[in-house]
């Protein structure tokens, strides 16, 4: 794996488009080389870039609220594709109404992901995580 | 001035055609033409009683400049490999099919040792062999590579993959003829095919000439062949830029064993909120399929479009059983043509269902997506709704009196709406009138708007409707 490639997109039918050029903005600016599939992104599409970009994490963001089914199944579908460390991020509204963020982060965190974040985070966070995890895959 | 008189010579699997042309006034006028089944084992021979043919009469055959294409040995055989199959694979078999090959069998990841055994037997010309994005995948990419380079195969290797690990996937290819072309795909989504297409044609040159006398030939006319759906492309592409009215145009070209598409149209226009997702298409796009054809193709056609055919045969009458004998009949000969009203219809259905499916197969579709800001359209592939002529060559359609069986390639009156092929709406038909379209494509390299401007002048234009009764 890449340690500075990443996939970004915004996935199932939601076409939130604004975070996502931020987000790529940002990343790029960070140093990473970013490949962003824009919005309305399948899992399947996502996992396809990140094998031909050798990317060592997908970034999901979700903004309209049905984040759970699309996200559901993404990390066994990695593995089934051959991507079996790969490091999947997810942010945005994940879940609809008002469920506690802890609640929210164990939610997807079971279904396989690295880490949850909600809409008001803070990217520089996100950047420093991200650098440790991939620093902790141990790519040569 | 006296006009300039031009060969073009096409060598087919099964037919050597040519004409002789006299340009005037930068237009191509046909003079003479010549057809004799093609010499399998000197196609120098046929080749040459073609020439003689067309020279006949005439001060002298040396000084007469002659252009030449071949599809003779079933044309150019790619073998195409990627990593993800809508990704490098689907750019790889894009670049074979522009470059005028034939795909004839698709690899993604890993190869496993079936396949390369599969591949060992195939015997293709070239292997096309991707994966990754510059500095993406390299992983599977050697490992492929280090696989084909232990493997029996003969194909020429032609690696345009990631261009970080080329160095090395020489290494391992060593021992094996093989090249290096630029991506196809540098970077997630973008398309860059022309580099490895050049390559393809110049791989051609050097190892498809070589043998059955074409060599000879080539020598002795002094001037570089062309695989033939290459010429045609070519020519199609010439056309779509330079000809007024032709920018956005479709062109099927049926015979016995393929049905080939070509578009040249933009393949994303945007608007009213549509969405494209997958891969942005070329303007100049060619698809072969190689189970829809007339004759060698006949039982794979009933095999693929039993529910049409079915249903077509239905709204006309007649029963499943006599159909089916005549595919049987057909494949068995394939040289034969229709004797009654009876077969004469039979092909007419074939040709409605090659024509139909080669469109449905190269064109995209429009999706609607309900999404809680709304509904949504999303575009996956080419659309050709912009389309407002084709063109049907080949001995089938170049033939043809009514326009139906081209506007077989139009969007049937479908009642879901949510999803429907993006083919093109109520187009003018033309035929190809004399079946001159491969052999003006010869011409195309040194006479780019003479060829095109005399290929769309001599077309016939074709009226009446599609079928009525659509299954």
């Amino acid at each position: 794996m890449n340690p500075s490639h990443l996939v970004l997109g915004v996935i199932g039918a939601d076409c939130h488009s604004v975070g996502n050029k931020i987000l790529d903005a940002y990343f790029n600016e960070a140093g990473y080389h970013v490949t962003n599939l824009g919005v309305m992104v399948s899992q399947d599409e996502f996992i396809d870039a990140a094998v031909e970009t050798d990317a060592s994490a997908i970034l999901v963001s979700s903004l309209y609220g049905h984040g759970e089914i699309d996200c559901e199944g993404l990390r066994a579908k990695c593995i089934e594709r051959g991507l079996d460390r790969i490091l999947l991020y997810v942010g945005g509204n994940l879940v609809v109404g008002k469920m506690p963020y802890k609640d929210v982060e164990k939610k997807f965190l079971d279904m396989g992901f690295n880490r949850v974040f909600g809409p008001q985070c803070d990217l520089a966070e996100v950047v420093k995580l991200l650098k440790a995890d991939i620093a902790k895959l141990n790519l040569a | 001035m006296a006009p300039s008189l031009f060969a073009s010579v096409d060598i087919g699997s099964t037919y050597t055609k040519g004409a002789l042309f006299a340009l005037e006034a930068g237009v191509f006028h046909l003079m003479a033409r010549s057809e004799i089944p093609t010499t399998v084992d000197n196609l120098a021979d046929g080749f040459g009683r073609v020439r003689a043919e067309l020279s006949a009469g005439r001060a002298s055959a040396a000084g007469l400049p002659v252009y030449l294409s071949s599809s003779a040995r079933g044309g150019l055989k790619i073998a195409a490999l990627g990593l993800t199959a809508d990704l490098t694979l689907s750019i790889a078999r894009m670049a074979a099919y522009s470059a005028g090959g034939k795909v004839v069998r698709t690899y993604a990841y890993e190869l496993s040792a079936d396949e390369i055994a599969d591949l060992e037997s195939l015997h293709p010309d070239i292997i096309l062999f991707t994966g990754g994005t510059d500095g993406g995948n390299s992983a599977v990419v050697l490992r492929n590579a280090e696989l084909l380079g232990r493997s029996k195969t003969e194909a020429f290797i032609l690696y345009a993959g990631n261009r970080k690990v080329r160095d090395q996937v020489l290494t391992l290819l060593a021992g094996k003829a093989a090249a290096i072309a630029d991506n196809v795909m540098p970077e997630v989504g973008t398309i860059q095919i022309e580099p490895a297409r050049e390559i393809i044609r110049r791989i051609f040159l050097e190892r498809i000439v070589d043998g059955k006398g074409l060599s000879n030939v080539v020598r002795e006319i002094g001037r570089d062949p062309w695989p033939t759906p290459l010429a045609v492309f070519e020519l199609a592409g010439k056309i779509g830029a330079t000809q007024p009215g032709w920018s956005d145009f479709g062109m099927i070209d049926m015979g016995g064993a393929t049905t080939d598409f070509y578009s040249h149209t933009e393949a994303f226009t945007g608007g009213d909120s549509v969405l494209l997702r997958g891969l942005h298409e070329p303007l100049l796009k060619r698809t072969v399929e190689g189970d829809l054809g007339l004759r060698v193709s006949a039982a794979a056609l009933w095999e693929s479009e039993r529910d049409f055919l079915t249903s077509r045969l239905a709204s006309l009458g007649r029963p499943v059983e006599e159909f089916e004998a005549y595919i049987h009949s057909v494949s068995a000969r394939p040289e034969s043509r229709p004797e009654n009203a009876t077969e004469e219809d039979f092909d007419k259905l074939m040709a409605a269902a090659c024509v139909r499916a080669a469109a449905i197969r190269h064109a995209g579709v429009l999706s609607k997506v309900y999404t809680s800001q709304g509904g949504f359209l999303v575009q996956r592939g080419k659309d050709l709704r912009r389309v407002t002529r084709l063109i049907g060559t080949g001995g089938y359609l170049s033939r043809i009196e009514s326009a139906g069986p081209i506007l077989e390639a139009c969007a049937p009156e479908s009642a879901d709406v949510d999803s429907r092929p993006l083919l093109p709406v109520s187009p003018e038909a033309f035929a190809d009138e004399g079946y001159l379209i491969p052999l003006l494509a010869n011409l195309v390299g040194d006479f780019p708007l003479e060829a095109a401007r005399t290929a769309v002048g001599g077309l016939r234009k074709l009226n009446g409707s599609a079928v009525s009764g659509k299954g």
